[in-house]
């Protein structure tokens, strides 16, 4: 990537710890400014020690990183260290390598304070926040190093939603603000998604895959990274490629069973056992609207809502499959356990996957 | 017999200020960097310093007299410095008192930080000396703990002054070794006297520096 400001090559971090030796291996990964990288994974996966290594805070034991930064390249870890004394010096103090004039330096804390929403606390002793503002207080404190490269672990942990929820609008609108390359390390994808344009899986020490966020999401090259992406409905079945004519081929599952599979998609794969991955928000039920193509009926099994979305299962040639609604809009307020409904969806909306 | 004079008096509490701020600021000068690397610093050998310090804390003054005098006596390692019933040697014993304090208090504040403290600052861009700062600042109150527990200990310590000073009137009597002095005299008013003044003293500093320490937690 050509605006990269922060490029991992061939990185490997070794590190021991009571519970053997962990491996990171990272062949490639750029950081551009002005874009915002989550980097996805479980626990465990490395996602941290590629933070800290990215940070220089790790040295790796083999590869290296390039930066190109003209600014500071910070990290917020995942548990905010506040330094004793007020909350306007934790920020001030952060600014005392820059070089910069008193006034500007105070005008940087203030801006900072205020635009985490905390600058109502700037005189409380900073060893008697709760989670939540210290939190804030040690995104504020690298928001105002105006960083080039802007590290994030975990920064909506031991958050409540709606605090998860205000600060991860406080965040996005701080990233929009400045030309910053960002990288977020979280498990929550939903989170890293409220702010990411690009996305990185780490599994197991291993960058899976990399790419662009709708990318990543809608075509998972693997099971576990379509686990990670919340690519939930995963149904098995035998590729059949569209014979003459035909726009789609088809994954057919049993003898009443079958999903549209375009033929692009066919193409270049062998027929035989394949998974087809269909996002829940992409699965629709009861139709009728002429968008996508009839799978079949199916039966509600579960109807749950948290005020926002309501999560639908239904059984489907005796699998289970999930879908998303509205919560209070049309299907979603008379939709009941035992319902017959018809499931429909686009051809272009089914990803295939290795078994 | 001796007279309870006022000059008197405060020559022995001056004798025993000094030695003992001496010693005291010379262990916060060497044990404070000591123990802020013990704390910090993950290396070979550090359970080995840890446990050593450790026993140094509870070492008895007496015997640390004994060693001391062995390294001053006229015909030990460091004889020919001629510092064995100074004021000096004094001064060394109590240092030997203070410092496995000062460092044991300190490395036990610095290692109750976050693993991560000195990275975050790092990772701020905070220049190295400006670090050094806040963790002084962040830890200052196991540094107060380590003042007061060190003072404590050297002014109320009268076996390893005696042994290296020899309650010498007018060269290396000080408040400790006075009073022993004078209660095996049988002259009871004159060692009650002093030991007043060696308790005001005592709880003067404590007080003043448990005020600074308490305030300095609002």
């Amino acid at each position: 990537m050509s605006d990269a400001v922060l490029s991992a090559r061939d990185l490997v971090v070794r590190r021991t710890s009571r519970s053997g030796v962990f491996e990171l291996r990272v062949d490639a990964l750029d950081l551009a400014a002005g874009s915002v990288l989550a980097v996805l994974g479980p626990n465990g996966a490395g996602k941290s020690t590629l933070l800290r290594t990215l940070a220089g805070l790790e040295k790796p034991s083999a590869g290296r990183i390039e930066r190109r930064a003209r600014g500071p390249v910070t990290l917020v870890f995942q548990r905010p260290i506040a330094f004793a004394g007020s909350v306007a010096h934790n920020v001030d103090v952060a600014l005392a390598g820059q070089g910069l004039p008193r006034e500007a330096r105070q005008a940087r804390v203030a801006e900072a304070l205020a635009h985490f929403d905390i600058a109502r606390l700037a005189a409380r002793n900073a060893h008697t926040l709760s989670g939540g503002e210290l939190r804030r207080l040690a995104l504020a404190r690298a928001f105002a190093l105006q960083p080039a490269v802007w590290l994030l672990d975990e920064p909506f942990d031991d958050l409540d939603p709606a605090g998860q929820e205000s600060l991860s609008l406080d965040l996005r609108r701080a990233i929009d603000g400045t030309n910053a390359a960002v990288a977020v390390v979280t498990h929550d994808r939903r989170r890293a998604l409220l702010l990411s344009d690009r996305i990185a899986v780490l599994l197991a020490g291993r960058l899976a895959q990399q790419g662009g966020r709708e990318e990543v999401l809608a075509r998972p090259t693997s099971v576990p990274v379509a686990q990670l992406v919340g690519m939930e409905n995963r149904v098995d079945g035998e590729l059949v490629p569209p014979r003459g004519g035909e726009e789609n081929g088809a994954l057919v599952v049993d003898a009443q069973h079958r999903i549209p599979v375009r033929a692009e998609v066919c193409r270049g794969r062998s027929t035989g056992q394949w998974l087809a991955g269909i996002r829940p928000e992409r699965l629709k039920v009861d139709v009728g609207r002429g968008e996508g193509v009839p799978i079949g009926k199916a039966v509600v099994r579960t109807v749950v809502s948290d005020g926002v979305a309501v999560i639908v299962t239904v059984v489907w040639a005796g699998r289970e499959l999930r879908t998303y609604l509205l919560a209070g809009r049309g299907l979603a307020r008379s939709l009941a356990p035992g319902d017959s409904v018809t499931l429909s969806v686009r051809p272009e909306d089914v990803h295939l996957l290795a078994p | 017999m001796t007279e309870l004079s006022l000059p008197l008096v405060l020559a022995v509490t001056a004798r025993t200020l000094a030695v003992c701020g001496t010693a005291l600021a010379i262990a916060l000068l060497a044990g404070l960097p000591i123990g802020i690397w013990l704390g910090r610093q993950r290396f070979r050998g550090r359970v080995l310093g840890v446990s050593l310090v450790n026993s140094g804390m509870g070492a008895p003054p007496v015997v640390i007299g004994l060693l001391v005098s062995m390294l001053f006596w006229r015909s030990g390692p460091l004889g020919f410095l001629e510092w064995m019933y100074s004021p000096r040697a004094m001064v060394i014993a109590q240092v030997v008192i203070a410092l496995p304090l000062v460092i044991g208090i300190t490395l036990a504040a610095v290692g109750a930080l976050d693993e991560d403290w000195e990275l975050q600052a790092r990772t701020l861009g905070i220049p190295r000396g400006r670090r050094l700062w806040l963790l002084l600042r962040e830890i200052r109150l196991g540094v107060l703990a380590a003042v007061i527990a060190a003072l404590g200990a050297i002014l109320s310590e009268v076996g390893a002054v005696l042994a290296v000073g020899g309650n010498l009137e007018g060269e290396t009597r000080v408040l400790t070794t006075a009073i022993l002095m004078y209660t095996q005299m049988g002259q009871f008013e004159l060692a009650l006297a002093l030991a007043a003044v060696l308790l005001g003293l005592t709880l003067v500093v404590a007080g003043a520096l448990t005020v600074v320490q308490q305030g300095g937690r609002a």
